[in-house]
């Protein structure tokens, strides 16, 4: 296949760089001996992915299984993802021993990879998938809940370079729950695209994050939610932190089709500039077809509190660990709503690494 | 001694607010600045704390036998400076046992001191909160987010409680605060800072203070510059006379 890849030009592609792609697609990775023992955060099932080549050996996946996951999209990076991939299937009111555990780890080149989620009523899982090493791993994940089923999503996008691209549709049915919650730290560019559906009554979906970039990286969210039937709720929270000349940029959407009353939608966007030559954009948009709704959106970008820096100051704590703990607590608002405490303590972590990085 | 500041000279936004300030405080001291509004009692804190955009442009502070200004904010805390604010300052996202532990070890590294572990803090931290009225509960929510102007303002005695300084510049500790929460907060000061070595100076606009606190020595400031000085008696001559009447 060729690469034809999106042009700025185009609306939702225009806070995108994809400019490294091209050479990425056209490298091998390198491979290599593996360790991935850091990045396991439970004992429930797991699944290493090395350039998107499921590995055997190093894996016990549970009720996971391999092989042709039968979608496709039309998303110009999701429909590079073709082929084999991961399937979880979990039939009525099943649920799977402790928290699925994915790695993808790249070394170099590109890999593309499908994955999809189809939760039959009352059943529940939760799945934390995390991206190391360089390269350019693309991924696609379909995701069909029925009515009450509850999906936890927790993504750890830590690549060191190269980039991540990720992409998930997903179509919520009856009171059933989806999180999605993000962490984009590492030093590799992210393009992250969702479009999520709340196609029955009282669905619920959350999708957000932390977006953490230094140096010269892009992160950029494109979200589409659309509240298709009526009192469903969603809850978009994202936190972006920009340092050096990185860029973050977030496109979230609500859409609130004709007949979804008694939606509640929320959306509250926050950046954090760590310098001025860094840039955060954000582009909240509602489009709203029904008049009994609540959707409530908040926006503000800003620079770290001068006032509570010179408090903790005054108080002994030096300047760089002072600013880490604002920025800190900046973050956690997004990330502590991952609902498991293990999962929750491993993504604060990873970006208290990020923290503690910097210079 | 522990601080002499000698012919202070400071500018907020090019603004001369200390005009040749001079002042001695000696170890086991308490002494009180009042002075009417503008004559540059939380500049004088906000310049011995080191808080950005308080420029000094002369004179010199000498604390506990270091030049006081050529230090950065933490490092006149970890020295054993403590400030205590008339607005202290709300912390999302931060709770005060986080932030107290992170000071303190803070503090004790750059004295090259071990590290106090989180149940010997726990411990101090539960003592000191007790002895203000101030729950457990309180110290794990976030710095000062939902405390009423009181619970703030005991919540800086629990932090002065815990970080247990020689100096300690309170400035307005008093304002904002009820009878009964006066009496705490001040209990709370004699407490911690009445013992030998440690030295007390309190910048107050009013005389309510003083007696439960009682100062050693009193100045009056105005205009930038300490224009008079004296024993406790002095706070009670400016209480009854006014400002204008004992500065001139």
């Amino acid at each position: 296949m060729t690469l034809a890849l999106p042009s700025t030009r185009q609306e939702a592609w225009r806070w995108s760089d994809l400019s490294a792609l091209p050479t990425l697609a056209e490298q091998a990775p390198r491979g290599g001996v593996i360790d991935a023992h850091d990045f396991w955060i439970g004992d429930g099932p797991r699944l290493l992915f090395i350039d998107g080549h499921y590995d055997a050996g190093l894996s016990r996946p549970g009720p996971v299984e391999i092989g042709r996951t039968g979608d496709a999209s039309d998303h110009p990076l999701a429909r590079l993802a073709g082929g084999d991939g991961w399937v979880l299937t979990l039939g009525h009111d099943h649920a799977p021993s402790g928290t699925i555990e994915i790695v993808h780890v790249a070394t170099g080149g590109a890999s593309h990879l499908p994955a999809r989620i189809t939760l039959a009523e009352d059943a529940q899982a939760s799945i934390v998938e995390t991206f190391v090493g360089d390269g350019w791993a693309n991924r696609f994940t379909r995701i069909a809940l029925a009515r009450s089923a509850r999906l936890m999503r927790t993504v750890r996008l830590l690549q060191s370079s190269g980039f991540q691209s990720i992409r998930e549709e997903a179509a919520i049915a009856e009171g059933a729950s989806l999180v999605t919650i993000l962490l984009g730290a590492g030093a590799a560019g992210t393009r992250i695209d969702a479009a999520l559906s709340l196609d029955g009554e009282g669905a619920f979906a959350e999708f957000g994050g932390a977006l953490l970039a230094r140096g010269d990286q892009r992160h950029d969210a494109n979200i589409v939610l659309r509240h298709a039937a009526p009192g469903g709720s969603s809850r978009q929270i994202w936190r972006a932190v920009a340092d050096d000349s990185a860029t973050d940029s977030i496109a979230a959407r609500v859409e609130v089709a004709r007949g979804a009353q008694q939606t509640d939608a929320e959306q509250s966007l926050k950046g954090l500039l760590l310098a001025r030559t860094a840039t955060i954009n954000t582009k909240p948009e509602l489009e709203i077809f029904a008049d009994d709704v609540k959707c409530a959106h908040g926006c503000a970008i800003g620079e770290l509190d001068k006032q509570a820096l010179f408090y903790m100051q005054s108080r002994g704590i030096p300047p760089h660990p002072a600013r880490a703990l604002l920025t800190r607590s900046f973050v956690a608002g997004a990330l502590e709503r991952i609902g498991e405490e293990a999962v929750r303590d491993a993504v604060l972590a990873d970006a208290e690494a990020w923290l503690g990085e910097a210079a | 001694m522990i601080l002499k500041i000698e012919n202070l000279n400071a500018e907020v936004d090019g603004k001369p607010i200390l005009k040749g300030l001079s002042l001695s405080i000696n170890a086991g001291e308490v002494h009180a600045i009042m002075g009417p509004n503008g004559a540059g009692k939380s500049t004088l804190s906000y310049v011995l704390g080191g808080r950005p955009g308080y420029e000094v442009t002369g004179g010199s502070a000498t604390f506990d036998g270091q030049d006081l200004l050529a230090l950065d904010p933490h490092e006149r805390a970890a020295a054993g400076l403590f400030l205590g604010f008339q607005y202290p300052v709300e912390i999302p996202g931060v709770s005060n046992v986080q932030f107290l532990r992170e000071a303190l070890n803070a503090q004790r590294k750059l004295r090259g001191e071990e590290p106090l572990s989180g149940g010997d803090f726990l411990r101090l931290a539960r003592g000191q909160a007790d002895a203000l009225g101030l729950s457990m509960d309180m110290l794990k929510r976030p710095v000062n987010v939902g405390f009423s102007g009181g619970e703030k303002k005991r919540n800086e005695m629990v932090q002065m409680g815990i970080i247990d300084p020689k100096l300690a510049i309170l400035d307005e500790t008093d304002s904002g605060l009820d009878i009964d929460a006066l009496r705490v907060v001040s209990e709370g000061i004699n407490r911690i800072m009445r013992k030998p070595g440690k030295s007390v100076l309190l910048i107050t606009h009013y005389q309510r203070l003083l007696d439960y606190v009682k100062p050693d020595f009193v100045h009056v400031l105005a205009a930038g510059r300490i224009v008079k000085s004296g024993g406790p008696e002095l706070a009670l001559e400016l209480e009854r006379e006014g400002y204008a009447q004992v500065a001139a």
